[in-house]
């Protein structure tokens, strides 16, 4: 009866402990704060707090120079922005050799003691802001504008490297799948979920049509014809080998991309068979837009990528069906609590025939009906005997915190973009890469292998606690002991949310015939709410391709007039 | 005494990992000779600008069309640098490369240089200056520049192959050397770089 009453304090105990844990978890992260900051235009308190948070050499330094290249860009200091986006590329070139004594300290603490690396798909996007960075430059001064455009073109021969290594790695949109067990498994568990949604066919960051066809846009600026069109032609195929099924993109970048690819060959000379062949597979529509003339390539960084969040689950042993069970601790607003039991139905929960059959199996009927709520994880009296043995179970007897990451849900919130030349409307904007499905498919793809590293390293340290007072002699306060390691393990579990936040969340272009010489533009973002914003901006048109890009917040027209102008380019 | 047992065994690990923090706060400076190559990854470096400087003004001025230009016209050539344009992969401070060119062919004795156009717009706008404000004795009149002779272009560029850890970086350096009375291209030179980046998927 004591030792009933006594476990049920202990309960009670850890129960408060994790909730004081849990509400701790809700802060929101300072780079979250310093782009909504941004989005008012805030920018010297944005970058404060990216400065007070990321400190130069810590572990974090990456996400410091990530997002304060990201502020200055946003505030036209093209410069400075690239000064951080060179430093970032610095530390990710550095992070290829793994430390394994970091590695080391990361399983017996957590994610976050480990130096931030960035993920695969940062490299190509930091070689494209600096691109565009000095694009804007070579706009800015005229009389520097070859220096510039070269200086753009470095990043793209950068980014040509590190994507041809990528497809060579991944196998590219158009070579064989990559094999890759771990994302194969992650595709059978979603696949009774999202089978009629082809999206998560192949979750793989294989290629970067998006990379590939700004890399094309900026050798046409500078002439270069011929390394414009191989530009083009990996931009197009990739695009239509699954790039624009990947990020739902639908059909209008592919079909740009060969378009654009038939003008520079036209342009080169010397191309007739391969032009014939574009139009037999394009029709006329792809000579419309090969005519010769300036053109203006416009590209909108619209919204703000979905933020990583952490999401906490409960392990512990279940004593009668010889079983660890993993249940989610569903924590936050009521948006948060529905994310998080979608997040862990979609990857973690038992929600096959096979589970349900598990959890039939194990004798646990109670859970069959709840299977979609918990893990459950059969040893076996072998297994259980060996964990009992190696002290696992003793360990798991006030249960262990995991914290792995989920991203919150993001939704559609523009209806179309317009872009306006003298007060008309010339075109509507497309999507062309969405970076908010590339972090959700990073995300996805991650989880499985996250929960597992997550799982071993509580174990360990729930064992490593647990041994220790063995060692130590303090048997008398053993049920103490272990209620004080559950709360400090608890505690001490986190997940790894460093991103790289003020990313855009999706990014849309158009491209238009112009005439040489000054023209002014207008960018109209409609909004589902019905909001309009209003972006405008007086070019001067060069006689090959002009680039021009804009960042485009959603939330901050919520707040304001219906219509709103904003001028940043 | 299970205390004191506990402590010993933890001992060494804390020595470690004192030494180990130790290590990785130390900063260490030195200063070393501006001529001494520093490589601490494969990117072009100042080493690279000076010694492809020097090859490739020594094999232009090895080249009959500076005796031919001497025998011609009693002077010695002068030389204009219209732009050396970076198609490499890396960013490259061309005005350094440039430079180092400059100075190459001045020690030389060879050739001379002439400014480019922004370094002479600037000193005529100095000229018309010192029309308004300097002495009649000391005014530099205008109309009395020295043209260029041959002009000065080229391009770098860059190849790079990666395997894993391992990269290997091909530079090429090309320059022409165009007489500006006729257009002939009197010398083509090249000079080429390979570095070889090998670095190891994990280290302590």
């Amino acid at each position: 009866m004591l030792s009933l009453f006594n476990t049920l304090h202990y309960r009670a105990w850890l129960t408060v402990a994790l909730i004081v844990v849990l509400t701790g978890c809700n802060t929101t992260p300072a780079n979250k704060n310093a782009i909504l900051l941004a989005q008012q235009g805030q920018f010297e308190q944005a970058k404060t707090a990216i400065e007070t948070s990321y400190p130069a050499s810590g572990k974090n330094k990456l996400l410091r120079h990530l997002e304060l290249g990201t502020l200055y860009h946003l505030e036209q200091r093209y410069q400075l922005s690239n000064e951080n986006l060179d430093k970032a590329k610095a530390i990710i070139e550095e992070q290829y050799t793994i430390s394994v004594s970091e590695q080391a300290l990361a399983l017996l603490s957590g994610p976050t003691y480990t130096t931030f690396s960035g993920k695969e798909f940062h490299r190509p996007l930091i070689n494209v802001f600096k691109a565009l960075n000095y694009n804007a430059l070579a706009n800015q001064y005229p009389a520097q504008r070859q220096y510039y455009l070269d200086a753009a073109l470095v990043e793209m021969r950068q980014l040509d490297t590190y994507l041809s290594t990528l497809t060579d790695e991944t196998g590219g949109y158009d070579g064989k799948p990559s094999g890759d067990g771990l994302t194969d498994r992650v595709m059978r568990i979603l696949q009774p979920l999202l089978a009629p949604n082809d999206l998560l066919k192949n979750i793989d960051y294989k290629d970067d049509a998006f990379a590939h066809y700004i890399s094309g846009i900026l050798y046409e600026s500078s002439n270069e014809l011929d390394a414009a069109r191989i530009q083009y032609q990996r931009a197009a195929e990739a695009f239509e080998q699954g790039f624009a099924d990947q990020y739902d993109l639908g059909t209008h970048a592919t079909k740009q991309a060969y378009t654009d690819l038939a003008r520079v060959m036209q342009k080169a000379g010397g191309y007739r068979n391969e032009l014939n062949e574009l139009e037999e597979k394009w029709g006329d529509s792809i000579n419309e837009a090969r005519q010769a003339g300036p053109r203006l390539t416009v590209v909108q960084n619209a919204g703000i990528g979905p933020q990583r969040k952490e999401f906490n689950l409960l392990l512990r042993a279940d004593h009668s069906a010889k079983a660890l069970v993993v249940t989610p601790i569903l924590w936050g607003t009521s948006a948060e609590r529905k994310a998080q039991m979608w997040w862990f139905q979609m990857l973690y929960a038992d929600t096959s025939l096979f589970d349900m059959m598990q959890n039939y199996a194990t004798g646990d009927l109670g859970d069959v009906a709840m299977g979609a709520l918990t893990k459950r994880l059969p040893l076996g009296d072998t297994l259980w005997q060996s964990a009992k043995t190696a002290g696992l179970i003793d360990a798991l007897e006030h249960g262990s915190r995991i914290a792995v990451t989920y991203l919150e849900p993001f939704e559609q919130k523009i209806d179309k973009s317009e872009l306006w030349i003298e007060g008309k409307k010339v075109a509507e904007l497309d999507n062309y890469h969405s970076v908010s499905l590339l972090t959700l498919q990073s995300a996805l793809k991650n989880a499985n292998r996250e929960m597992q590293i997550a799982l071993t390293r509580e174990v360990v340290k729930a064992m490593t606690a647990h041994k220790a007072i063995q060692s130590t002699g303090l048997q008398a306060f053993d049920g103490f002991a272990k209620l004080a390691t559950s709360v400090v393990n608890a505690v001490t579990a986190g997940a790894d949310l460093r991103q790289w936040q003020s990313l855009p969340a999706q990014i849309k272009l158009t491209q238009v015939p112009v005439t040489l010489g000054t023209v002014n533009i207008t960018l109209k973002t409609k909004l589902r709410s019905g909001k309009v914003i209003e972006q405008s901006d007086t070019l001067e048109i060069n006689k090959n391709m002009t680039l021009w890009h804009t960042r485009t917040f959603i939330e901050s027209a919520q707040s304001a007039a219906p219509t709103t102008l904003l001028t940043m380019e | 005494m299970n205390c004191k047992t506990t402590l010993l065994k933890l001992t060494p690990l804390v020595v470690a990992c004192s030494l180990a923090i130790t290590g990785c706060s130390s900063t260490k400076v030195q200063r070393v000779d501006a001529n001494q190559e520093v490589a601490l990854s494969d990117k072009w470096n100042g080493k690279d600008s000076q010694l492809v400087a020097e090859a490739m003004i020594n094999d232009m001025l090895s080249f009959p069309w500076v005796n031919d230009h001497l025998q011609k016209e009693g002077t010695r050539p002068a030389i204009i640098i219209q732009s050396v344009r970076n198609k490499s992969h890396q960013h490259i401070a061309v005005d350094t490369f440039l430079n180092d060119l400059k100075r190459s062919i001045l020690r030389s004795g060879q050739a001379d240089f002439v400014a480019n156009k922004d370094v002479r717009q600037e000193i005529r706008d100095e000229r018309k200056d010192q029309e308004l404000n300097a002495s009649l004795e000391t005014q530099n009149e205008m109309g009395q520049e020295q043209g260029a002779d041959y002009a000065l272009s080229g391009t770098i560029n860059s190849f790079v192959d990666e395997q894993g850890g391992d990269r290997v970086t091909f530079y090429q350096v090309d320059l022409r050397l165009i007489d500006m009375t006729t257009n002939r291209e009197v010398w083509n030179g090249q000079k080429k770089i390979q570095k070889l980046q090998e670095r190891s998927r994990f280290g302590f």
